[in-house]
């Protein structure tokens, strides 16, 4: 029995913080915005072609600072130019534009890459195959949980003691005040799109190095099962989201060990609705409720 | 302008429509891109319509469309299937568990009845969610019915993951222009009614909405379930069109779509959405296809031009669409007789004639 | 004594540990124009939220000629947070309508902060309230089969926009009308769900002496015109002591008095109240 679920239980626990690393960006964005940013999958996929292409011409010392320093800048320009502009619209318009970056960006994609599927290169070490016990596994499944918790207490670090971590706070609890003590809500809101799409980054290497394609829709459902890990956890928790990503990246192997592969992702959909009638502040999430 | 002078022009300008779209056929040829485009335009029409009702009209952000629509063809192509062609499509499951065909016309309503009878189902916990918790859930829901549609042990009925075909097309452009007309002069005139008004009600301010007496969930779950049937109706035409029919085909980038097409004819704007149809669907299929090969102007070649450029053209029209002039192309007015006069009298001063 | 219409009976709503209202009883009889006052934050509107089924209060009980509308006592986790009186008084299963049902039953109200319905006309924004009474189902309305119903919403529509004075902007868009008259279309937006009980939330807020005094006549006159009872929160004093037959006054959610208009201004307690004064002080 433990010898058939331990391989799924391994490599629920690393996609889960794989998940982990992507559903951060989105429940920061949407405490501070309350925005759905459907265009982070897409970021995500984006950081994993830089290393593609990066990768096939430079060492490896230079690929992944640079990879890294791409994917921010690729963050902080979809925040400048897509959701700046449309600050005072109602929150439709910007979800709308969300969209619609999802949409450019993976036509964008596709259009550099030709559609077709890239081979991610091969990360030394976290590339290397191990064996436990009776599994063999890769290096990155066990490195991606320790990895992702180090990141996430890091963060949660620079949140709860930093200067630029209080006016996050600060932001998230009440937009309009936040503006009117004088907190620049322009760099904090681009910080946190620096941070999300930093963490995307490193997520997506860990992703792709277990997954070794790159195709421009892979990012979605990924993307997806982070935002309902973001809301199972409560959205705007950064811990609620990484607990929530565990458990969904483990629960959907599990599933794929029972032979219901075709409804892993079905699953989590399912979470996400029960989530939302159950509890839809989700597990450390606070209520907002609308002034009459 | 009296109401019954306004209405009779209107459907003297539907009936020219249609007269130019026979003569369209008739001289461009059935095969031609123009009558291709003009198809696949009047379903997307119907399509965006019944979002528009939900999204625009109604101020739900669902993101269920390409759901609904895949039940919606589904339903049509497993029902309508002629008996003796059963055997070769269902190869993999023995011919299929169903053993009799209706006739198109049923199959068609009863796509839409039951991604009707579906989406009641799925409204009932889903519609007291708040704007974008909403969008995520129907999105899921979307993804899920897919996931059920594939699943090969239901494969008897939905061939799994494989092709569905030979089931009843249409062949003449007037067809979905008819049932275009028909499905939309529908949501029109509900749109109109005083069910219609309590939507718009309910998207202005639902609290004031409550207050004047509208049972908020009745009203969303009457506007969910009636954009869904017309989203399975749209599925169906959709299926037609095709010829040929997979779910996988049907995902959230094809919601995502359609919602931009929604966007760009404008929120709350019937006539914004089906203009925006035909120019979305013309521009990606017909327009900007030479955006997609190799151009030589003399012995220059035209830099950046190759296979998938034309959507990224594309996209970034939609975005500046998004971003610049939000409102779409029609706001939440409408272009109709009386849309044209006003317009003509803003324009022209106050020469036109009074309404 | 006339007959009584709306009862309100120990009426205690608590957000979180917050007590917005403190155990708050009132009495509303038929024709009655009867006015709730109280210093910024005293939980007026809190307490029409209450009343017409936007809140469900933690602990009491509201009825509407006879019918209970709301009902509640102490539950879950409010049961040890609960800082209020009489929490085991209403024991029997909660009720608790919602806003539409309320309205329903005849409660209209108007709001504080304007919500009218910001992408229509004047004119229908009084017509969507006729909704409400409507015979027609979604089928015979999308295929016109209830012309005659929706000529007769039409002609009772215009007849309340004349009524109230707004029948040469009927095709204005509701936000361009200014402040004193988006007032009165809420009023009448109120009106045409047929109400026999008129709640109106600072009716006056933001208008000028004189369109404050035109107001109070306005209320006077629809009252006797559709047998209305009202109940108002307004700051403006001299139309609260103009027009109300009794007034309530709260402060910190509690009730502190209530009288006629001129037992009112003779309160110390009120006085004490608006004054800001201790109250022992205010007292002496």
């Amino acid at each position: 029995m433990f010898e058939k679920f331990f391989p799924y239980l391994l490599a629920g626990v690393s996609v889960g913080g794989q998940y982990a690393l992507i559903a951060v960006g989105y429940t920061m964005v949407y405490g501070i915005l309350r925005l759905i940013n459907f265009a982070h999958g897409d970021i995500f996929t984006a950081a994993g072609f830089f290393m593609v292409y990066i990768a096939a011409t430079m060492p490896l010392y230079i690929a992944v600072p640079l990879v890294i320093i791409l994917t921010v800048l690729l963050g902080f320009t979809v925040e400048r130019v897509a959701y700046k502009p449309l600050r005072t619209a109602p929150r439709m318009s910007i979800m709308i534009s969300a969209i619609g970056v999802s949409y450019l960006l993976q036509n964008l994609m596709w259009y550099i890459t030709g559609g077709l599927a890239k081979q991610y290169p091969v990360l030394p070490w976290i590339g290397d195959t191990i064996t436990l016990g009776n599994t063999s596994t890769k290096v990155v499944t066990i490195v991606t949980p320790i990895l992702t918790i180090a990141l996430v207490v890091a963060l949660v670090m620079l949140i709860q003691r930093t200067k630029i971590g209080m006016a996050m706070r600060a932001v998230s609890k009440d937009f309009e005040t936040a503006q009117l003590m004088g907190i620049k809500i322009n760099s904090v809101i681009s910080t946190t799109f620096i941070i999300g799409s930093f963490l995307a980054a490193v997520g997506s290497m860990l992703y792709f190095s277990n997954y070794a394609t790159v195709t421009p829709t892979i990012g979605a459902m990924p993307g997806l099962k982070a935002f309902v890990a973001a809301v199972f956890g409560g959205i705007g928790s950064v811990p609620g989201a990484v607990i929530g990503a565990f458990i969904i990246g483990i629960a959907e192997n599990i599933i794929k060990a029972l032979g219901y592969t075709t409804f892993s992702d079905a699953f989590t959909f399912a979470l996400l609705i029960v989530i939302l009638l159950v509890k839809p502040t989700g597990l450390f999430g606070e209520k907002i409720s609308e002034k009459v | 302008m009296k109401k019954s002078t306004k209405n009779f022009i209107n459907l003297v300008l539907l009936a020219l429509l249609f007269v130019a779209v026979w003569l369209i056929e008739r001289f461009a040829g059935a095969s031609s891109m123009l009558v291709t485009v003009l198809k696949k335009g009047a379903i997307y029409a119907v399509i965006a319509v019944s979002m528009n009702l939900l999204n625009g009209f109604t101020g739900l952000f669902s993101l269920g469309q390409a759901g609904f629509m895949l039940v919606g063809a589904y339903t049509y192509a497993v029902l309508t299937i002629p008996v003796a062609k059963r055997v070769a499509v269902y190869q993999m499951y023995a011919g299929g568990a169903i053993h009799f065909q209706l006739p198109w016309i049923v199959g068609i309503l009863l796509a839409g009845v039951m991604a009707a009878l579906l989406a009641a189902l799925i409204g009932l916990p889903v519609l007291r969610l708040k704007s974008d918790y909403l969008a995520i859930a129907t999105l899921g829901f979307a993804e899920i019915i897919r996931a059920i549609i594939q699943y090969e042990k239901l494969g008897p009925i939905t061939n799994g993951s494989l092709l569905l075909k030979t089931y009843p097309t249409f062949s003449s452009v007037l067809f979905p222009f008819a049932a275009a007309a028909i499905c939309i002069g529908i949501i029109v005139l509900l749109i109109n009614s005083t069910y219609g008004r309590a939507f718009k009600a309910i998207r202005d301010d639902e609290i004031a909405a409550e207050a004047m007496g509208i049972n908020l969930f009745r009203h969303k779950q009457m506007a969910f379930v009636i954009s869904s049937f017309f989203a399975g109706v749209g599925g169906a035409l959709l299926a037609m069109y095709q010829g040929t029919l997979q779910a996988n085909a049907f995902k959230s980038a094809m919601t995502y779509e359609i919602l931009l097409i929604v966007v760009i004819g404008g929120m709350g704007s019937v006539t914004g959405s089906v203009l925006a149809s035909f120019l979305f669907i013309t521009a990606s299929e017909w327009w900007l296809r030479f955006l997609d090969s190799e151009q030589f102007i003399g012995s220059f070649q035209v830099p950046l031009l190759r296979s998938g450029f034309r959507m990224v053209v594309f996209s970034i029209v939609i975005m500046v669409v998004v971003l610049f002039f939000r409102k779409g192309i029609m706001g939440d007015r409408e272009f109709d007789i009386e849309g044209i006069a006003k317009w003509c009298r803003r324009r022209f001063g106050k020469g036109g004639a009074k309404a | 004594m006339s007959e009584n219409v709306l009862h309100v009976e120990n009426i205690t709503m608590q957000f979180g540990g917050v007590v917005a209202i403190n155990n708050l009883s009132m009495e509303i009889n038929k024709g009655e124009i009867v006015a709730l006052i109280g210093p910024n934050g005293a939980g007026k509107t809190t307490a029409f939220n209450c009343i017409t089924g936007v809140y469900e209060p933690t602990n009491g009980l509201v009825s509407f000629n006879g019918e209970v509308i709301v009902r509640n006592h102490p539950s879950g986790k409010m049961k040890k947070l609960y800082a209020g009186e009489n929490a085991d008084k209403y024991p029997e299963k909660p009720v608790s309508l919602t806003p539409d049902r309320i309205t329903h039953l005849g409660i209209a109200r108007t709001f504080q902060n304007i919500r009218l319905f910001k992408s229509q006309t004047v004119f229908d924004n009084v017509l969507i309230a006729k909704h409400l009474r409507r015979t027609s189902n979604v089928f015979t309305a999308t295929f016109r089969l209830n012309m005659k119903e929706e000529k007769r919403m039409r002609a009772e529509t215009l007849e309340l926009l004349k009524i109230v004075g707004l029948e040469g902007v009927k095709d204005e868009l509701a936000t361009s009308l200014p402040y004193g008259q988006q007032r009165r279309l809420e009023i009448a937006r109120a009106l045409a769900t047929q109400p026999t009980l008129l709640l109106l939330d600072e009716p006056a807020a933001g208008m000028n002496p004189q369109e404050t005094e035109e107001l109070g006549e306005f209320i006077k006159e629809i009252k006797d015109r559709f047998n209305l009872t009202v109940f108002l929160i307004e700051h403006h004093m001299n139309l609260v002591m103009g027009i109300s037959d009794r007034i309530y006054v709260i402060d910190f959610g509690k009730q502190i008095a209530e009288g006629t208009p001129a037992e009112i201004q003779d309160n110390p307690a009120v006085i004490a109240a608006y004054l800001g004064v201790d109250e022992e002080e205010g007292v002496q």
